[in-house]
């Protein structure tokens, strides 16, 4: 017999090596399978609505209610939401449960999301509300998300900048001819009337519906969610003018055309140097977080003032369940998805959201007394009281964009109404979801 | 000797009778050299381009199944102004090219000469490129705001003309968003030129000073065709630098605005995919763009590779 050869020895040592290695590897796997089996991970897309610290606090209560789940967290800032959801549709793979804006979005991604089974759906009935995350607004039809917040326009002001100008901080103006003569005052003092951002979709979400109330109905509404409204019709051109008329008469900071709201307008408005900034009551840029840093006396809220003051819902509250969570079409642990979904829309995150985010929630079930103290907050709970449907959510991304450019056109002096209008038709005409 | 040379013979004959190999040996290793590139070029190269132009033919509506449409896309593409809107800016970006080629050239040749501070600005110049292109926006989107550094420094140095609001007009901010691109690429170009001009040898620059060359002339007259292959490189790359790849300063920066002023066709291919969802008049714009930088590229290499890397 040959003596072995030390390279057989070596090759021995080797093989002994890899052999032990496939165990190890086998041994791993394993372990990771019966892992794997005991707890579920899924990935949940959001805008991190509410803040950081509301969102610790919801993925623990969750993960303690279910302890066989772990949630991981894709939070990608809102204005750049859709650019990273797009693809992650386009491709159909990615995150197990995604957050979209209630409405139209939705509609418009819904071959992404999976169909709510009863049992979830079941958690909408302590909703005040939960038809955005249905197709065409209508509960009757199938639903893909349960929403949890309450969501809608509003107007805050600097009660310390309106009383430097010489206004009454008690009563802020109410209709367009008084945000005039305030603006003028403002004016006056060196300092910005509305901060404003014209960049990317917030003309749409968070301007938009609040001049549109003073010229379109709820019927109107529905015919522009159904691509049945041209923008030529008199009363859509009426919106335009009065977005115009907004920057014409030079109320705003004169770097809107190139900024985005979120952050930069919040900034102004923040920083103490505008009287005024239209933004929304929930989840961001809201009441606890002006009066977090403005101080929550200098902190009022208002509605939008009106133009047409006797228009059908020219004092209305353009209000939409905030984000909606649905489960995605593709996911492959669908069980535990919807029961975060349906968590979502519980009692516990209601008065998680309300406790830790200062939000506002969907949930009937929730006790008032639990919401925080403030002025601007009660102001708020006022407005809400009348809703009507959010018009902003109503518009394709064609034509979010097609607003958002055209105004920032429109205020440097460059373009003409008749031609932002003949941009908003083409607009509506290219927008896929809706093509007639 | 008969018994010798049998052995020969027989060799020879073995030779002749042997079946010629299909593919020299020299052939397959070449070949096997290049298969792996071949192939990685086919399938994120070809397969996508294919698909791409097969997708432009198609109708999409949102994320429903495609139903296929001729050439409808490319005649929605032709009739949007956004997407003329969007060339011009193209255009009108490519227009800067010489100052991309010359303005780090410069640079590099000061830096070669050896002029005061030469060791600090080779490594200030180079620091820009390392900072990722979404922050470098984020940062001048604040520097260039109309109350921003920029405009506080032209006030109080006395240039408050100057302080204009950069990102508010058509021509102001493209070139603004141009100028940040090259401050933020220009870096390598400088390294490139460098790298270049370290094969130049010092005596002819020498000679020339004793002839009474200044920098212009040297630059220019010596310098510059000594240089011309590096110079056509560096003009390709820039080339394809400004047409296809500012998408992350456009996004951070301008978000196309004010308009579509600061629209470049990559910036529209992205929104009118992902975020109007009509992914095939994503796909025709992706195409007309494919055609464009095909073109433009051919353009300067032909002026200026080729041209430079004649035998002098």
């Amino acid at each position: 017999m040959m003596n072995p050869t030390p390279f057989r020895t070596g090759r021995r040592a080797v093989r002994g090596m890899l052999a032990g290695l496939a165990l190890a590897s086998v041994t791993a796997l394993g372990g990771q399978a019966a892992q794997a089996q005991d707890v579920t991970t899924i990935r949940v897309l959001n805008w991190e609505p509410g803040g950081a610290d509301y969102w610790k606090a919801l993925v623990a209560e969750f993960e303690k209610q279910n302890p066989t789940i772990k949630v991981e967290l894709e939070t990608v800032p809102f204005d750049r939401y859709p650019e990273v959801q797009g693809p992650y549709i386009t491709t159909k793979s990615g995150p197990d449960v995604m957050e979209n804006n209630a409405g139209l979005e939705l509609f418009d991604r819904r071959r992404a999301y999976a169909e709510l089974p009863p049992e979830v759906l079941e958690a909408g009935k302590d909703l005040i509300t939960y038809s955005g995350g249905c197709l065409n607004f209508d509960t009757t039809q199938s639903c893909y998300g349960l929403p949890f917040g309450y969501q809608g326009n509003v107007m805050y002001y600097n009660k310390k900048v309106l009383t430097e100008a010489g206004l009454d901080a008690v009563n802020p103006p109410k209709t367009w001819d008084e945000m005039k003569v305030a603006c003028d005052k403002v004016k006056a003092i060196g300092k910005t009337c509305v901060a404003i951002g014209l960049s990317g979709i917030f003309p749409a979400y968070w301007n938009f519906p609040e001049i549109a109330r003073n010229y379109l109905t709820e019927d109107d509404m529905r015919a522009m969610l159904a691509g049945k409204m041209p923008w030529t019709d008199p009363k859509m051109v009426n919106v335009l003018k009065g977005l115009a008329s907004i920057t014409e008469a030079g109320w705003t900071n004169s770097s809107a055309p190139s900024i985005t709201m979120l952050p930069d307008g919040a900034d102004i408005f923040q920083s103490g140097n505008a009287a005024f900034a239209g933004t929304i009551i929930s989840d961001a840029v809201n009441w606890a977080a002006f009066g977090k840093i403005l101080g929550d006396e200098n902190l009022g809220a208002m509605r939008w003032p009106t133009i047409v003051a006797d228009a059908p819902l020219a004092n209305s509250f353009s209000g939409i369940e905030s984000s909606v969570f649905g489960v995605t079409e593709w996911s492959d642990k669908k069980d535990a998805a919807f029961q975060f979904v349906k968590f979502m829309a519980g009692k516990e995150n209601a008065e998680l959201l309300s406790k830790v985010a200062g939000g506002i929630s969907l949930n009937k079930n929730v006790d008032p007394s639990a919401l925080p103290k403030s002025e601007a907050l009660g102001q708020i709970l006022e407005i809400i009281k009348k809703p009507t449907l959010h018009a902003g959510v109503l518009l394709s991304g064609q034509e979010a964009d097609a607003l958002a450019r055209g105004w920032q056109e429109v205020a440097l002096g460059r373009l003409t109404i008749e031609d932002w209008t003949a941009r908003m038709q083409k607009a509506l005409e290219q927008s896929p979801s809706k093509r007639q | 000797m008969a018994e010798l040379a049998h052995p020969a013979t027989g060799a020879a004959r073995t030779h002749a009778g042997a079946k010629r190999p299909w593919i020299r040996r020299d052939m397959l290793v070449a070949a096997l050299f290049v298969l792996p590139g071949l192939a990685l070029a086919i399938l994120f190269k070809l397969v996508p381009l294919v698909r791409t132009v097969w997708l432009s033919l198609q109708e999409t509506r949102g994320f429903e199944d495609p139903a296929f449409a001729g050439l409808a896309n490319y005649r929605t593409m032709l009739d949007d102004p956004a997407v003329h809107d969007s060339f011009r800016n193209a255009l009108i970006a490519f227009a800067t090219l010489p100052v991309w080629i010359i303005l780090p050239l410069v640079l590099a040749f000061l830096l070669f000469q050896k002029t005061p501070g030469w060791k600090f600005f080779r490594a200030a110049f180079f620091l820009p490129y390392m900072i990722a292109p979404i922050v470098v926006g984020i940062m001048f989107r604040q520097i260039l705001a109309p109350d921003g550094p920029l405009n506080a420094l032209l006030r109080t140095i006395g240039l408050a003309p100057l302080a204009i609001e950069w990102l508010n007009g058509p021509t102001s901010a493209l070139l603004s968003l141009t100028a940040v691109a090259l401050w933020s690429f220009f870096g390598l170009g400088v390294l490139t030129y460098l790298s270049g001009l370290s094969t130049v040898s010092e005596e002819v620059v020498e000679a020339a000073k004793l002839d009474g060359a200044g920098f212009w002339r040297l630059l220019f007259h010596i310098i510059m065709p000594l240089l011309k292959p590096v110079i056509g490189y560096w003009a390709v790359l820039c080339t394809s630098g400004i047409l296809i790849w500012m998408f992350p300063l456009i996004y951070a920066l301008t978000k196309g605005g004010p308009g579509t002023a600061t629209v470049l066709p990559e910036f529209l291919v992205f929104t009118t995919t992902f975020q109007f969802l009509d992914r095939g008049l994503g796909a025709a714009i992706g195409m007309a763009l494919f055609v464009f930088v095909a073109l433009v590229s051919a353009f300067v290499v032909r002026r200026m590779y080729v041209e430079g890397a004649k035998p002098k």
